[in-house]
């Protein structure tokens, strides 16, 4: 509830400023003097496979394995480290990425490990723990952001809608989304015009006749009016709805929302990252982490004929698997070597992970179900020590013979390579204090830099 | 015989006359009392609030009231003559019979075929391709609701609809659809673990699907028991999402997936249906089901409407009713179930006696902080509005009125429904913590619908307050407050926003100015939550 007091006072800055419509100009300054700030504040980019991605087709294959399937593997630029041919792109930025391929998680219904794997602790009682984006959107922010601290793209929340809420910390965390699925379905995912649309922030503008010092006293008497409303029935819905009309304005008022303009970028560099929603979703992403933004979150749960979870292959895994490489390696190369090739890459973190894994057992239908005993997860970037693998699966990969990886291991080593501190304890929705990450944690020491 | 049938008419009339007041009399002494019901909900509450040391809110007032049972009985806000009438008429059972309206009205109708559909068909939201099949259910679901079928049996009909139904080839208008809730089983592509999945937790209040993969230590449901419980389903197929439901009638069986153990239907009090011949699986299941002795069905029911009037179950979430997610109140969810079933599953009474409650005409006005605890329902939790709620509420705000006037007609004038529809469709886990997001703040402030709602030549309830020569301003900036907030404003209010318009706003005109004030009032956390 901290900062309601001044949110008033705020609102009527905010609307002064509408009048004007003054461009500052500081935050174009910023993007444009990234790379060799030393204080620049480290961002986190995480590629979130929504339907839990095969293992060992990607990062961790067992050739000569019945459970290996077809695909081969293949060398990188890391001696000794081989993946999947399928993301010979990725093969070549090896050095860049660490994989941990001993996560073990236990919970392998999709609900329930989306929850687990986003907010780092199960769906269990009444606390309502906020996902990664939004804890990292919390230690990160700035007063004078005008972006929200979290950014969503084309995001599928239907399998864990309360893992793409901000829990406890509050919907000044929650994340801004763009680029949500539903809103593609039915007109043509893969036509570039509806994809610049889809990422941007709609109705941004003013609506048509409305000038700015109307808005502006719109505005003001609005915040006049409903304070006493919202006052009188406190709690989290009175609080988000403020909260959410705050940035609203703030953003409206910002140049910084030009970021979401990715067709501003050369049409080589567009096509290098893919023509679809993830590769143009990466794209914001680097345009949105160079401008600030502490964390930003890109879905991959499908392509144009499979739009949503693609990657919960229990039927055709290899077919589907390769096709969703085609999209995935081009986009996440290209993603390290522009960030690299700006100078943004040793603080900017990369994640790439799913809810779980997938059976190494191929089924009766050429498919791999839920799996969470034994699965990769790669990092990268910032914070990174890359080029290594952390922890082994045994030959047929059912079970982790070295370094097994917790869910805590992975949020503390993550919180290490951002720089915050994993002890440190916010207050939850049942007044009682809680720890970034519990259950004292054995962070990946050996990939930080 | 001639004689006779001389007197037959008088007869007819005279059995006719004690048969209906025969039936008046058994109605009387049978039909369950909601008020009663009502009562004893209020009962419980306050023995917990006694317990907590809870000082409840106030009542609400009437334009609370008003507004908040228009919306949650038929999805929309009263109209500005509607608030009037009510604010006028000084019959002290005036909530009572606004109820009774409501319930009969195309409103009530409406909004519970939204509240069905998103409850049992939660993949439309993310599915273009299903809405097709969903307007068979739609044109179901709302004749079940028009003729108040017992939930049991509209449960049942759910359960055994008869699969190889032919469905037309190609697309027919909405009212020529067959009424048919089949697409409840298509959409969850007649897998039997999705269905067992799905019928779990809608109608027992189960999460059964955590067994489907494995045995968790400490979960009650083992993953035999959900594929026995799926085998009921075991015979269903369908080509796709959108394709025919068919059925092997003799499969009673099938394989848990990566084993070699084959199961047949258990229920889930371990019972096993009775072979009796021609009855299909589902059939058995539904009987199980609507059992009036089934332990979970009534339970899950009225806990599902109880969230759905005060935006938190008695047991929350709703679908996890287990050892381990008590009640918060035992007595009242057991004394509902027993009551509800007593009433032959009977929505409306169900309905009647939850809105009837002191409980449930709790201001949402926080008086004192014991009312915190939202699961002691000590002042009325603020509930997120559906979508159709709010989009449904924005057309009766501007004049438009969605349950009278064709689709096609609010279409043309404010641009696509399903557009604004879509922006508001958020998932949120719990109505009473619904999330405003930055997006919808901003589709309110400057996105087309409101633009042109806000427009003096768009918008009836505007052009008709601009140009009434019969108001002052003070009148017309009432009449606004009456439209968007189902309330007058208050003196303070009144004055501030009379001001406003006098001085003709940012661009010195008042009929600009009142299109301010007007915006105002519908971005509005007032107009946006129901309180």
């Amino acid at each position: 509830m901290a900062g309601l007091l001044n949110r008033r006072d705020w609102l009527r800055m905010q609307a002064a400023g509408l009048i004007g419509f003054s461009v500052s100009g500081w935050f174009e300054r910023l993007a444009a003097a990234t790379a060799d700030d030393p204080q620049r504040r480290r961002s986190c980019i995480l590629l979130w496979m929504s339907g839990g991605p095969s293992q060992l087709d990607t990062w961790d294959l067992k050739p000569g394995h019945a459970n290996g399937g077809p695909f081969k593997p293949i060398d990188t630029s890391v001696t000794g480290i081989q993946i999947s041919e399928h993301l010979p792109k990725l093969a070549q930025q090896m050095k860049h990425l660490a994989i941990v391929r001993s996560m073990n998680t236990r919970e392998a219904d999709h609900g329930r490990a989306t929850y687990l794997m986003r907010t780092g602790v199960m769906p269990t009682g009444p606390i309502q723990y906020p996902p990664l984006g939004s804890i990292v959107a919390k230690e990160k922010e700035r007063p004078e952001d005008e972006i929200p601290g979290f950014v969503s793209i084309a995001p599928f929340r239907q399998l864990s809608p309360t893992a793409f809420q901000p829990g406890f910390l509050g919907p000044r965390y929650a994340p801004l989304i763009v680029g949500e699925s539903s809103m593609l379905l039915g007109n043509g995912q893969g036509q570039p015009a509806d994809l610049d649309k889809a990422l941007k922030v709609q109705d941004l503008d003013l609506a048509p006749g409305v000038v700015p010092e109307q808005a502006a006293r719109r505005i003001e008497l609005l915040d006049e009016m409903e304070g006493r409303f919202l006052k009188q029935r406190p709690g989290v819905s009175s609080l988000s709805h403020r909260t959410a009309y705050e940035q609203a304005v703030r953003m409206m008022r910002s140049q910084a929302v030009k970021a979401f303009d990715v067709e501003e970028e050369p049409s080589s560099l567009r096509d290098a990252y893919g023509r679809n929603l993830f590769g143009q979703g990466c794209l914001l992403a680097r345009r949105l982490v160079e401008r600030g933004v502490p964390f930003v979150e890109v879905t991959l749960g499908g392509v144009a004929e499979m739009p949503v979870l693609g990657w919960d292959t229990h039927q055709n895994n290899f077919p589907s698997v390769q096709r969703l490489c085609e999209v995935l390696d081009p986009a996440f190369s290209t993603l390290i070597s522009d960030l690299r090739d700006r100078g943004l890459l040793d603080t900017t973190l990369l994640i790439w992970m799913g809810e779980f894994g997938r059976t190494p057992r191929i089924n009766n239908a050429q498919g791999r179900d839920h799996f969470a005993n034994a699965w990769s997860v790669v990092l990268g970037g910032g914070g990174i020590r890359g080029g290594q693998v952390v922890g082994k699966t045994s030959p047929d990969g059912m079970e982790v013979t070295e370094r097994p990886v917790t869910v805590h291991d992975l949020f503390a080593t993550i919180c290490l390579a951002l720089g915050i501190d994993y002890n440190k304890k916010n207050m939850s929705n049942v007044g009682r204090p809680v720890k970034i990450v519990e259950k004292n944690p054995q962070p990946i020491t050996e990939i930080l830099v | 015989m001639p004689q006779r049938c001389r007197y037959l008419p008088g007869i007819a009339v005279w059995i006719t006359a004690a048969l209906w007041l025969w039936a008046g009399f058994a109605e009387a002494q049978t039909a369950p009392d909601a008020t009663e019901l009502a009562r004893r909900i209020d009962r419980h509450i306050e023995a917990a609030w006694q317990a907590a040391g809870v000082k409840p809110a106030d009542l609400a007032d009437d334009a609370e009231f008003l507004r908040r049972i228009y919306l949650d009985l038929a999805g929309r806000i009263p109209t500005v003559s509607e608030v009037r009438q009510f604010f006028d008429d000084p019959d002290p059972d005036k909530r009572r019979r606004v109820v009774d309206r409501l319930l009969a009205s195309p409103g009530y109708v409406n909004h519970f075929a939204n509240v069905f559909r998103s409850a049992w068909l939660p993949e439309l939201d993310n599915a273009a391709e299903l809405a097709f099949t969903a307007q068979g259910f739609d044109a179901w679901i709302r004749s079940r609701l028009a003729e108040n079928t017992p939930y049991d049996r509209l449960v049942r009909e759910l359960l055994t609809v008869s699969a190889n139904s032919r469905r037309p080839p190609v697309a027919v208008p909405p009212n020529r659809m067959e009424a048919t809730p089949i697409a409840f089983f298509t959409s969850k592509e007649a897998k039997p673990e999705n269905l067992a999945a799905a019928t779990a937790r809608m109608f027992l209040g189960i999460r059964l699907e955590c067994a489907q993969c494995h045995n968790h230590p400490t979960a009650q449901w083992k993953q035999e028991q959900f594929w026995s419980y799926a085998a009921f389903f075991a015979g269903l197929q369908t080509s796709g999402p959108v394709g025919e439901l068919r059925e092997l009638p003799g499969r009673r069986e099938l394989v848990i997936p990566n084993t070699q153990l084959l199961v047949g239907p258990v229920f889930l009090d371990g019972r096993q249906p009775e072979e009796n011949g021609r009855a299909s699986t589902r059939q058995l299941l539904a009987d199980w089901i609507t059992a009036r002795d089934n332990p979970f069905f009534a339970k899950a029911t009225v806990n599902r409407f109880w969230e759905q009037f005060f935006g938190i179950g008695l047991v929350d979430p709703v679908d996890d009713m287990e050892p381990d997610n008590p009640p918060s109140h035992p007595e009242l969810l057991g004394e509902l179930a027993t009551a509800f079933a007593a009433s032959g599953f009977d929505l409306k009474f169900l309905i009647r006696a939850i809105v009837l409650s002191q409980t449930y005409q709790r201001s949402s006005v926080q008086t004192d902080t014991s009312q915190d605890d939202p699961r002691l329902f000590a002042r009325m939790a603020l509930k997120g509005l559906t979508p159709e709620q709010i989009v449904d509420s924005l057309f009766v705000a501007v004049g438009a009125q969605a349950e009278r006037e064709p689709q096609n007609v609010i279409t043309a004038r404010f641009g696509d429904r399903n557009e604004l529809l879509a922006r508001f469709r958020g998932s949120s886990a719990r109505r009473i913590e619904t999330q405003t997001s930055i997006l919808q703040a901003l589709a309110l402030m400057n996105g087309r619908f409101i633009s042109e709602a806000t427009d003096l030549e768009k918008s009836r309830t505007l052009a008709a307050v601009v140009d009434a020569p019969f108001l002052d301003n003070r009148e017309k900036v009432e009449t606004l407050f009456l439209a968007a907030l189902s309330r007058k404003p208050t003196a303070e209010e009144s004055k501030r926003f009379v001001e406003y318009v006098q001085s003709g706003g940012a661009s010195g005109d008042s009929a600009k100015a009142l299109a301010d004030v007007f915006w105002v009032l519908l971005n509005s956390g007032e107009f946006l939550l129901n309180h």
